[in-house]
């Protein structure tokens, strides 16, 4: 049998002259925790309808464990899916609710009961079984929809942004649920989301979903320090990263905070330098620029802090204990600088990552 | 300005107590933001000072005044709501002045009050457009400016930045934070939102189950929470809690195979139930130290500003820890924790800190 879960080869779909999904492809492997991620208008609902099967396909291939379902029918694809928004069965309790897509396979009871248990267990919901939908708080409810597409076994989950508008500790704790059932249910997640916190959290191999096209396929943490195009860096990463449109010139480059040796082998006239927050440093030095601060967003562990440079917005992070760093953003106007080595060098035109940031000039 | 004094204030819905006994002040010329999980009873409270509601008991003061049974638009109270509240068909410029019509304002005054807070929510430049055209998080500010700009003592925010887009939000809250720094009215910001609260708040007063159960700055309130609901809610992730059995206590001391140091916590130590502490509040080294607790990397995760967030696990205790990318990147297998005393709270059976 195949290593993969799912194989998308090629996929085409347009609508009129609108070319949607643009000979995609990704590979998500058995039981790996796969997350998607794309900006919104990027494909990403048709991307989902196309692999359950609720839209038809131009070209390309559908692979499930080895076979193409590209021309099965939804209920021939043994893909289980969480949808967005969901509608429980409101006159069925939370236990006929979750158990239904077995009633429709015709699984025998002790199958029924024993999956239905499991995914209860797993998503804290046992004890609502016997409930009621409308007994039930919003996060309940989403608790229920997901163990109801995860309670038949299949050979793939697509999960479609499950979480969103859920308030913020309602998905922190299903973010750890979500995660523990994917490692102990030993199941196949393909997962779409829009946040790039919540692919952060969730992902061990992340897709980067851009103008109907797989940009980027890799582990979460290479993604991450190795974007493969601004669209990448843009789609991961929060707050997220600067992007400084720049001129490259004799292996340097220009920015509105200062001139950075490059290293590349590529020569296009412009580029543009895409800097992660924490790769902005505030403090005084030769290479440093003056900042107007617009806003101190408090996370918590940490602040995220925007700036304004010549109608550049800017954005770093500093920690709760670097007071130094505070005592200094007490004003309204702060020096910064740029880490070099954070420097990632992308070709302006193609968009594609073309070298990196070596030093200050 | 007023400030706002509820008194044993309790509203009942049938069974259901949405609002408990609160007794509280909020003080005049400054952000409070009411913070808490949905059903908390924060939209309740705020809709009694709104005069939308009226309390089961207790009396709601204006500096001195009895409001209780005053009705809302008398109140002298402007109100934002979590959908932009905007008059169709017409410009900004109308949007904002409208209410200041039925005033006895001179044309001058009108103008210039319009101008001051289009500038400060960055209005200015689509003053003449079409509110129409215009995208949510601006109409938004369009609403948020016609309450200021009338002038009322009291503002008060439900939820406004809940319902906008990622990308209008963060500008929303850039404005907002502007506004609020200066505006002399007393401000009234109700929320679910952490980061929202932290940011604009100049207090938060943190509620759960109908009742106000801690109110501090920001700042205080994250470092210093006087309860395990404190703890958890704020923050992403929540405080980590280390349950009873990993707890040892002997006279005064008390120590726990988490941490190699023996704390004193003189009378107090018989209380100790629990301790939390927080993902950065675990120092985690690659390598073995002296008194470091070893403990296995489970999960691993990225978080904001790319530092990593640890999954550990000590034995049968699940905790996480945040840490630099650079060794997170590298963690894996086994690492070697250590604890600050600074950076435990202890909290006893009820859940509050002691």
């Amino acid at each position: 049998m195949s290593q993969f879960a799912l194989e998308v080869k090629g996929l085409t779909k347009s609508f009129g002259d609108k070319v949607v999904l643009d000979n995609l492809s990704f590979t998500a492997n058995v039981n790996d925790f796969s997350v998607i991620c794309g900006k919104p208008g990027n494909g990403k609902s048709v991307l989902v309808r196309t692999i359950m099967g609720l839209e038809t396909i131009d070209s390309g291939q559908l692979i499930v464990r080895g076979k193409d379902v590209a021309n099965a029918s939804p209920g021939d694809r043994n893909i289980g899916y969480v949808p967005q928004s969901f509608a429980l069965y409101p006159h069925y309790s939370v236990q006929e609710n979750i158990e239904y897509p077995l009633v429709l396979a015709k699984a025998a009871d002790n199958v029924r009961k024993e999956s239905v248990e499991r995914v209860a267990e797993l998503l804290r919901i046992k004890d609502l079984l016997g409930k009621k939908p409308e007994q039930l708080s919003g996060g309940q409810k989403q608790r229920v929809a997901i163990a109801r597409g995860l309670a038949k076994a299949t050979d793939v989950y697509v999960l479609d942004d499950p979480l969103v508008g859920l308030d913020f500790k309602l998905r922190e704790r299903l973010i750890d649920d979500l995660r523990k059932t994917q490692e102990e249910l030993k199941v196949s997640f393909v997962y779409m989301t829009s946040d790039p916190l919540e692919a952060l959290s969730l992902a061990k191999t992340v897709m980067i979903l851009a103008e109907g096209q797989i940009v980027q396929q890799d582990l979460l943490d290479v993604v991450y320090d190795k974007p493969s195009s601004i669209a990448s860096m843009n789609s991961i990463g929060f707050p997220e990263a600067n992007i400084l449109t720049a001129e490259l010139d004799a292996g340097t480059i220009k920015t509105i905070l200062g001139s950075i040796k490059v290293k590349t082998d590529k020569n296009p006239q412009k580029v543009v330098a895409g800097i992660r927050p924490e790769g902005l440093v505030i403090g005084k030095n030769a290479n440093s620029v003056n900042a107007k601060v617009s806003l101190m967003e408090n996370l918590g562990s940490e602040f995220a802090v925007y700036f304004n440079v010549n109608n550049t917005n800017l954005v770093t992070v500093v920690s709760r204990t670097d007071t130094e760093a505070l005592s200094k953003l007490q004003a309204k106007t702060v020096d910064i600088s740029i880490k070099p080595e954070a420097v990632v060098l992308f070709d302006a035109q193609t968009g594609n990552r073309i070298g990196e940031g070596v030093s200050h000039v | 300005m007023y400030d706002i004094r509820l008194t044993g204030v309790t509203k009942r819905f049938e069974a259901f107590t949405a609002v408990n006994d609160i007794n509280f002040t909020i003080p005049k010329s400054s952000v409070t933001v009411l913070l808490g999980p949905s059903g908390c009873g924060k939209t309740t409270l705020m809709r009694m000072i709104a005069g939308l509601e009226s309390p089961t008991e207790g009396r709601i003061f204006f500096d001195d005044h009895d409001v209780t049974d005053v009705p809302t638009r008398r109140r002298n109270i402007g109100m934002v709501f979590q959908y932009p509240v905007i008059y169709r068909g017409t410009s900004v410029r109308r949007n904002l002045e409208l209410p200041l019509l039925s005033e006895k304002l001179s044309k001058a005054e009108i103008e210039k009050r319009v101008d001051e807070v289009a500038e400060i929510l960055d209005l200015t430049s689509v003053l003449k457009r079409q509110v129409e055209e215009l995208d949510n998080g601006t109409r938004q500010k369009i609403a948020v400016g016609r309450e200021v700009a009338r002038q009322p003592k009291i503002i008060l925010f439900d939820e406004p930045i809940t319902n906008i887009d990622l990308t209008s939000k963060l500008e929303l809250k850039r404005s907002m934070k502007e506004l609020f720094g200066r505006l002399q009215q007393t401000i009234v910001y109700v929320t679910h939102d952490q980061t929202e609260a932290m940011t604009l708040a100049d207090q938060i007063a943190l509620m759960q189950d109908g009742v106000i159960t801690q109110s501090d700055s920001p700042k205080e309130i994250y470092e210093k929470p006087t309860s395990q609901f404190a703890g958890w809610f704020l923050g992403n992730p929540g405080m980590n809690f280390v349950p009873p059995e990993f707890i040892s206590v002997s006279g005064n001391k008390v120590s726990s195979p988490l941490f190699s140091q023996v704390i004193d916590m003189g009378t107090r130590a018989k209380d100790a139930d629990t301790y939390g502490v927080r993902a950065e509040g675990i120092q985690v080294s690659l390598t073995e130290t002296k008194g470091g607790v070893p403990a296995k990397v489970t999960r691993k995760s990225i978080g904001a500003g790319g530092q990593y967030l640890l999954d550990l696990a000590f034995g049968s205790l699940l905790a996480k820890a945040r840490v630099s990318h650079e060794i997170g990147k590298a963690a894996s297998g086994m690492v070697y924790t250590t604890i600050a005393s600074e950076n435990i709270t202890f909290f006893d059976k009820s859940g509050t800190a002691i």
